[in-house]
């Protein structure tokens, strides 16, 4: 896929060659889903703000899912708790928001941020001081999260604020920029700071290779820890994300989520590996498994096929992917 | 330089790749449709794949839309996906130029607004099987209060009042589960001797279900009948492997259990089918396309009130018997009408084909 890039581009300068191998994967999504909106249009010639509208919504709380995942994988885990954590934030949020205005909510919102924050941490300790397998820790605090979010509230009831749902939900400058496409501000706001920041770059270290991370003096259990708790801020964000596009609080809310958001994450050029990739892959990876559905339906295709499609997509992307990476080794 | 050349290569090949995928797409597309006369669009939304109710019920609104002759296309969303992926669903489907969208809701109220939205366009929105509160909508489903509450009673009287039941729910949430709960609760208040001792989601799929049955029968957790939610034969299937003593078991019309029914009361089954018929989906279209045409006026709620069939009497094993129904696939209900709202063949439910 980079190759595809750089030959599209025609690169001059050895600089500008350097820098498309670096994001060459990123700037390759994003063709990717230019392409895709190019071919929606071309079937759906009447594609409005409506349209717009319906995939910034769908997309939303899954690229959130999905940088939670990349906070995690950068670091060199993996995070089978993200959906989970999304339904806590959800449910935590509906009990405390039922039948109040859209300051107290915000309010609530904030400390959501926070609890779900240090669920996210608290994965990380244990990890950290048990020496388990991410996997396994993951896996079992998935269960204790979702047992947490049925004990909080048994069953989806309503009651989200109309004015914190239309956070999500409304198009306050224009119809072209639905309010859901502006939350995404919340990626650079978190992520950039962090990526220049000695935190950032531990973790990328770490989950490069652990060892030369540790000799050259990361503290790698906080780092880890640091890791897994952005990522259940990120998971938290896409609970409320959830909250206010459907306005209800779900148990079973983020039960698609932590396996669409490994999707997401590998097809935006995040490696399982760790250590390498970054957040805006994954979030134009989000946009095009949103997409896809979209276009099916647009298309009057059985929808049956529509999970191997994204599969094959996926599939299809790793490998080109893979090749390109091998054949860059010397 | 020559490790250069072949990513550029591969670059290219992918490329092609990928135009030729797109054009195979985008081709598929551009074929069919195209009524001559004014023609309705129709949108289903379903939630659920793998569950053999449902894709009766997606068949029955094919039939439905093909029967009726003035709907020219069905366009299907169906994933498995929560709330959030249904309000897209649904926004695509309004999207696609959808006259009418039948839904079979993930939640009672999370659809709200973009139900909401879909009428406020003009689009007639049928809910079936489960309930939305939206009132712009329409609901056509069976009383799933009803379900909870007949099963349970025939079970309670079956134990004579006494014992305990495990309760095999559906999808935890999702609008028909609580109302079912909400009923066979109801119906428990009058046998205080009755103890509900477990409580599973089966999910409606039949492998969770095996795998609890499996796990009630090496828990040793003491039990005297059991409630399903519609996932039945699994649980009779169970029994059977296991070599484990019938208890009273309550199903659905479903066409496997039927026969189980009718079959297996000489081995010492007993157990009752209430009925819930997926046609109820043909019959959401129907509703929606009359009061799209204006040909009939409907009350925004629906409901069928469904029928116990026990094999507890020889005239029910014969009522059972004869409703079993070879030539529908096992997991299919026995009903594949509902009259009077649809209009089509038992051929044109197993054909399963929608109008082309």
């Amino acid at each position: 896929m980079a190759a595809t890039a750089a030959e599209a581009l025609r690169p001059t300068g050895i600089q500008f060659g350097r820098g498309i191998r670096r994001f060459g994967w990123t700037i390759a999504v994003y063709v990717l889903f230019g392409v895709l909106m190019v071919v929606t249009v071309i079937i759906k010639p009447d594609y409005g703000s409506f349209e717009w509208n319906t995939l910034t919504l769908a997309a939303l709380p899954l690229a959130f899912a999905a940088a939670a995942q990349t906070m995690v994988v950068l670091s060199g885990g993996i995070d089978l708790s993200v959906g989970p954590l999304m339904a806590l934030a959800n449910v935590l949020a509906l009990r405390a928001m039922v039948g109040h205005d859209l300051r107290y909510s915000l309010g609530v919102a904030l400390i959501v941020l926070f609890e779900v924050t240090l669920a996210g941490a608290l994965n990380g300790v244990i990890i950290v001081v048990t020496r388990v397998p991410d996997i396994v820790i993951t896996l079992a605090t998935s269960f204790i999260w979702a047992g947490l979010a049925l004990l909080v509230l048994a069953k989806p009831t309503p009651g989200i604020p109309l004015d914190f749902q239309n956070l999500a939900q409304g198009s306050t400058l224009s119809p072209w920029l639905p309010d859901a496409l502006l939350l995404l501000v919340v990626f650079p706001l978190v992520w950039i700071p962090l990526r220049r920041s000695r935190a950032g770059l531990a973790i990328y270290a770490v989950g490069s290779d652990r060892n030369a991370a540790f000799r050259s003096g990361v503290n790698l259990g906080l780092t880890r820890v640091v890791a897994y708790a952005v990522g259940g801020f990120f998971a938290a964000c896409g609970g409320l994300a959830l909250s206010m596009t459907t306005g209800v609080g779900s148990p079973l809310a983020g039960t698609y989520y932590t396996l669409s958001g490994v999707s997401a994450i590998v097809l935006g050029g995040v490696s399982l590996a760790g250590g390498r990739g970054g957040m805006l892959g994954p979030i134009a990876a989000a946009y095009i498994l949103s997409l896809i559905p979209a276009i099916l339906i647009y298309l009057g295709i059985d929808p049956n096929y529509g999970q191997m499609i994204q599969g094959v997509l996926i599939v299809i992307v790793v490998m080109v992917g893979g090749i390109g990476t091998m054949l860059r080794r010397p | 330089m020559t490790h250069r050349e072949w990513p550029l290569s591969a670059g290219r090949w992918v490329a092609a790749l990928m135009v030729g995928a797109f054009a195979l797409i985008a081709c598929g597309g551009s074929t069919g449709g195209g009524g001559t006369t004014t023609k309705y669009i129709v949108g289903v939304s379903n939630t659920l794949q793998g569950n053999g109710w449902r894709e009766e019920m997606i068949c029955s609104i094919k039939a439905q839309a093909k029967a009726s002759g003035v709907v020219s296309k069905v366009v299907i969303a169906n994933r498995n996906t929560d709330a959030a992926g249904q309000i897209a669903d649904i926004r695509n489907l309004i999207s696609s130029g959808a006259n009418v969208i039948v839904i079979n809701p993930s939640d009672r109220d999370a659809l709200n607004s973009v139900i909401k939205q879909a009428t406020d366009k003009g689009i007639v929105v049928v809910a079936v099987d489960q309930a939305v509160s939206e009132p712009s909508a329409y609901v056509v489903s069976n009383d799933q209060v009803a379900y909870g509450n007949l099963g349970a009673t025939w079970l309670a009287k079956q134990l004579n009042g006494k014992g305990n039941i495990i309760e095999m729910r559906g999808i935890n949430g999702v609008p028909a589960d609580t109302d079912r709960h909400q009923g066979l609760t109801a119906a428990l208040a009058a046998y205080p001797n009755i103890k509900v001792v477990k409580q599973t989601f089966t999910n409606w799929s039949l492998d969770p279900a095996a795998q609890q049955m499996k796990d009630i029968f090496s828990s040793g957790i003491q039990y005297d009948g059991i409630w399903t939610s519609g996932i039945d034969s699994t649980v009779v299937d169970q029994f059977q492997s296991s070599n484990k003593t019938f208890v009273p078991i309550v199903g659905a019309d479903n066409n496997k259990f039927v026969q189980e029914l009718a079959t297996l009361n000489t081995k010492g089954l007993k157990g009752a089918a209430v009925t819930n018929p997926p046609p109820i989906g043909g019959a959401g279209l129907a509703v929606g396309l009359a009061v799209l045409q204006k040909t009939h006026s409907y009350d925004h709620v629906i409901h069928l009130t469904p029928q116990v069939w026990d094999n507890t009497t020889s005239d029910g094993v014969a009522k059972l018997a004869s409703t079993y129904d070879s030539s529908l696939d096992p997991y299919y209900s026995v009903a594949f009408d509902v009259k009077p709202y649809t209009t089509y063949s038992k051929q044109d439910l197993i054909s399963c084909a929608g109008p082309s």
